[in-house]
């Protein structure tokens, strides 16, 4: 963006201004036209999410506002707008007031390192991945102020489960990115993106790969897997059904929005739908090449780049249209499988959450890691990091050899780790009903 | 696609004009002095408020700030993570001790010799750490190079060279602290009897139920046989 | 940067925070608050090796090392700083730093 006002600016009317005013009006712009893309991307996602399950529930969803049913969103808005805020008296008004504001601007601030498009990156930060997760932790610490401040033991129990589901999730789904970090050796969304280029196998593992935009880590063992993991994780983070503790309508009314109303709410779900499109675009983008994808590759080259100043401008609209729309598809593919989680799955229990995450998930990614470590030695060093043996091999064949052996430990961990899984909670149930026999035998 | 790898938030000196950079300092300055304010103002009501989770929401703010002025000064990995550990996790667990606790202080905020405490800490920036911090000469080097060129920064790869190279023992000793406080935290706060008080479901306790039922039906059978 | 701020007014902007909470880890009669205390103790200590770094030796990582190994060890402290005040708690039913006096002579 910045190149393009640059060019705008100072090579077609040759104005001449200084860098500092371009930036300013090249981060203004962006900011402007995101902030008018979000929130109707939300308004999108619910009317989605709602003619989506209503289908495989065999039932017809909204479809009165509107041809279809398309501007319901709107409707419930204007509704959301026009209601009265309530505010509890036993409530802790200021703290009830900016928790929703708490919960919200995190997932605004995640937009600034999430790339749409070849060369189209609010701000490539070069610790970008570090960024997005710091900052989606922050939103716990809005949802615990709003449950507390409310005054209501149900807003209270919810904000609890949620806090205490997000902190322990959020450890796979960095476990399982460290992998891909491993593996790429940048911290940089961007470069994340740029490694994916090949065709099935990453032209940055091969060279002389023909660039298709296919090399994406899912075709890896390490990615496969860590895909999995991560998505698991991502569903647990966006509170979606299967683990939708935190919000459990029919254990605590509504968790921790129970006491708010009106456009405060109103927050709660933006934030919330707002959150599962972001954590569908990082999963599209880590693992699925964001933009990456057939032909956008090559229209990028030949586009004004600062590599390639004398490039055409047609091509940047170009490549620009068709990295969006990979990227968009990729991410609607992934809510789309979202909902359908949410139409198959009934909700866990929270012991049996947590249980999921410490004892399955954090393993199976932490052997990840280590086989991130071996793909990386063996498709990557020489001699010189003190890997002579691979030395002779061509790079086809280096990476064939990381393909089988990660694939191998992969495998082995995963059954191994299920087999511990399944007896240990085979065990637990046993015990469970133990402890309830001698209840009764007590009783 | 990039041009400059070392630090990337360091965006309106890359593009300042060698000459017009008054604005910018004074900009920085202002900048500067916010986030002081937010971050001294802040931790006194840490330190002030009644109600722990104000307190608690306040140090926050002040984490907050404190990771403002890590990005003023350029250390963006470092603000990345303070965010990450000290928002993200640490805040979370203060959180969480104070909903696990209830809070019975009573009308006293303070110990009783609080004003003790208070000489000492105002002693100790007034008559010490001030007169120290502007009695020192510090030998600030010299920028080399041409005048305006960004400065060389070590950034997140000096960081993890440096974590694997010459900090090698001191990373796996934290790592072995991280474990070993792991654990402790879970045999400190472990109770015995919370395996016992588990929470019935509605199944098990209609089960419960249907065998205390048949119970007291058969001791009532067993009285009856006997007379 | 380091043109427009001068060293000593990030160090005095450290040590005020610094004191403030020593203070309240001082002062504060509830546990937490004490912990809160010297978690502020703790950032204005990292403020100081990062300044350092920037102002002094920006080419070389010492700094940032030390603060991360400072945020680990101020993690590790809150972990088992909290799990001990929950287990006060538990004996004591108050975490009121003078009410917890049984070795009291």
């Amino acid at each position: 963006m910045h190149d393009v006002i640059n060019h705008l600016i100072n090579t077609v009317f040759g104005l001449g201004w200084p860098g500092w005013a371009i930036s300013l009006i090249a981060y203004l712009l962006i900011a402007t036209i995101l902030f008018m893309i979000v929130p109707f991307q939300m308004l999108f996602l619910t009317y989605f999410e709602r003619r989506a399950i209503a289908r495989m529930q065999d039932r017809v969803g909204p479809n009165r506002v509107g041809p279809e049913g398309i501007f319901q969103p709107v409707a419930d808005g204007v509704k959301m707008f026009t209601k009265e805020d309530i505010v509890p008296d036993a409530a802790d008004k200021w703290v009830h007031l900016i928790g929703p504001g708490i919960v919200v601007a995190p997932t605004m601030f995640m937009f600034a390192v999430l790339p749409w498009g070849p060369g189209m990156v609010p701000f490539d930060m070069n610790i970008g991945l570090l960024f997005f997760f710091a900052i989606s932790s922050v939103s716990a610490v809005g949802l615990m102020a709003s449950g507390w401040a409310s005054n209501n033991k149900f807003a209270l129990l919810g904000a609890m489960r949620a806090v205490a589901q997000m902190v322990s999730y959020e450890i796979p789904a960095v476990l399982s990115l460290l992998a891909i970090v491993l593996v790429t050796g940048s911290l940089s969304i961007v470069d994340l993106i740029t490694f994916q280029s090949g065709l099935f196998i990453s032209s940055s593992d091969v060279p002389g790969i023909p660039d298709f935009g296919l090399g994406w880590f899912v075709f890896t063992p390490v990615g496969f897997l860590a895909f999995i993991a991560f998505f698991i994780a991502a569903l647990a983070e966006g509170e979606r059904t299967p683990f939708d503790i935190p919000e459990a309508d029919s254990e605590i009314v509504a968790g921790y929005m129970t006491e708010y109303s009106g456009m405060k709410f109103g927050l709660f779900y933006l934030a919330q739908y707002v959150l599962n499109f972001l954590l569908c675009a990082i999963t599209a983008i880590i693992f699925f090449g964001g933009w990456q994808g057939p032909g956008v590759g090559w229209l990028y080259a030949q586009a004004i780049t600062p590599a390639n100043p004398a490039g055409n401008g047609l091509f940047n609209v170009l490549a620009g249209v068709l990295g969006v729309f990979y990227f968009l598809a990729k991410t609607y593919f992934f809510f789309f499988v979202m909902v359908w989680v949410r139409g198959a799955y009934a909700r866990l229990r929270i012991d049996q959450l947590m249980d999921f995450g410490w004892k399955l998930l954090i393993p199976l990614t932490l052997v990840n890691v280590v086989s991130a470590a071996i793909w990386v030695g063996l498709t990557k060093w020489g001699a010189a990091d003190g890997l002579a043996f691979v030395e002779g091999w061509a790079p086809l064949m280096r990476w064939a050899v990381a393909f089988v052996i990660t694939l191998v430990m992969n495998l082995v961990a995963y059954f191994f780790l299920v087999r511990v899984y399944s007896q240990s909670q085979d065990e637990r149930a046993r015990l469970d009903d133990e402890v309830l026999e001698r209840l009764t035998n007590v009783a | 696609m990039r041009s400059d790898r070392v630090g990337v938030l360091r965006l309106p000196y890359h593009y300042a004009p060698t000459t017009g950079g008054e604005l910018m300092d004074l900009l920085i300055q202002i900048i500067f002095g916010l986030i002081s304010a937010l971050v001294i103002g802040a931790a006194m009501m840490v330190v002030t408020m009644r109600n722990v989770i104000h307190s608690a929401l306040w140090l926050i703010a002040s984490f907050f700030g404190v990771a403002a002025l890590y990005l003023l000064m350029e250390a963006e990995f470092i603000a990345v993570v303070q965010v990450l550990v000290y928002v993200g996790a640490i805040s979370i667990l203060i959180l969480f001790a104070i909903m696990l606790t209830r809070s019975n202080e009573g009308d006293r905020l303070f110990t009783t010799y609080w004003w003790t405490s208070g000489l000492i800490a105002l002693g100790l920036f007034g008559a010490v750490l001030v007169p120290t911090l502007a009695g020192t000469i510090w030998n600030l080097p010299q920028p080399t190079g041409p005048a305006g060129a960004p400065e060389v920064l070590s950034g997140v790869e000096e960081l993890g060279r440096g974590f694997v190279s010459e900090f090698v023992l001191h990373f796996e000793i934290a790592g072995v602290l991280l474990t070993v406080a792991l654990i402790g935290a879970i045999v400190i706060a472990f109770e015995e009897r919370s395996r016992r008080r588990r929470v019935l479901t509605l199944a098990e306790e209609l089960e419960l139920r249907k065998r205390q039922q048949a119970s007291e039906h058969s001791a009532v059978a067993a009285a009856d046989s006997v007379d | 940067m380091t043109r427009a701020i001068p060293l000593e007014a990030v160090l005095v902007v450290a040590a005020a925070l610094f004191c403030i909470g020593l203070f309240g880890a001082l002062s504060r009669r509830n546990l937490i608050g004490v912990l809160m205390g010297i978690e502020l103790m703790l950032n204005s200590v990292n403020i100081n090796l990062v300044a350092f770094w920037r102002y002094l030796e920006p080419r070389f990582i010492t700094g940032p090392t030390f603060v991360i190994f400072v945020i680990t060890v101020a993690a590790a402290e809150a972990a088992v700083g909290l799990a001990m005040i929950i287990t006060i708690y538990r004996s004591w039913n108050t975490i009121n730093a003078d009410s917890v006096d049984s070795l009291k002579g």
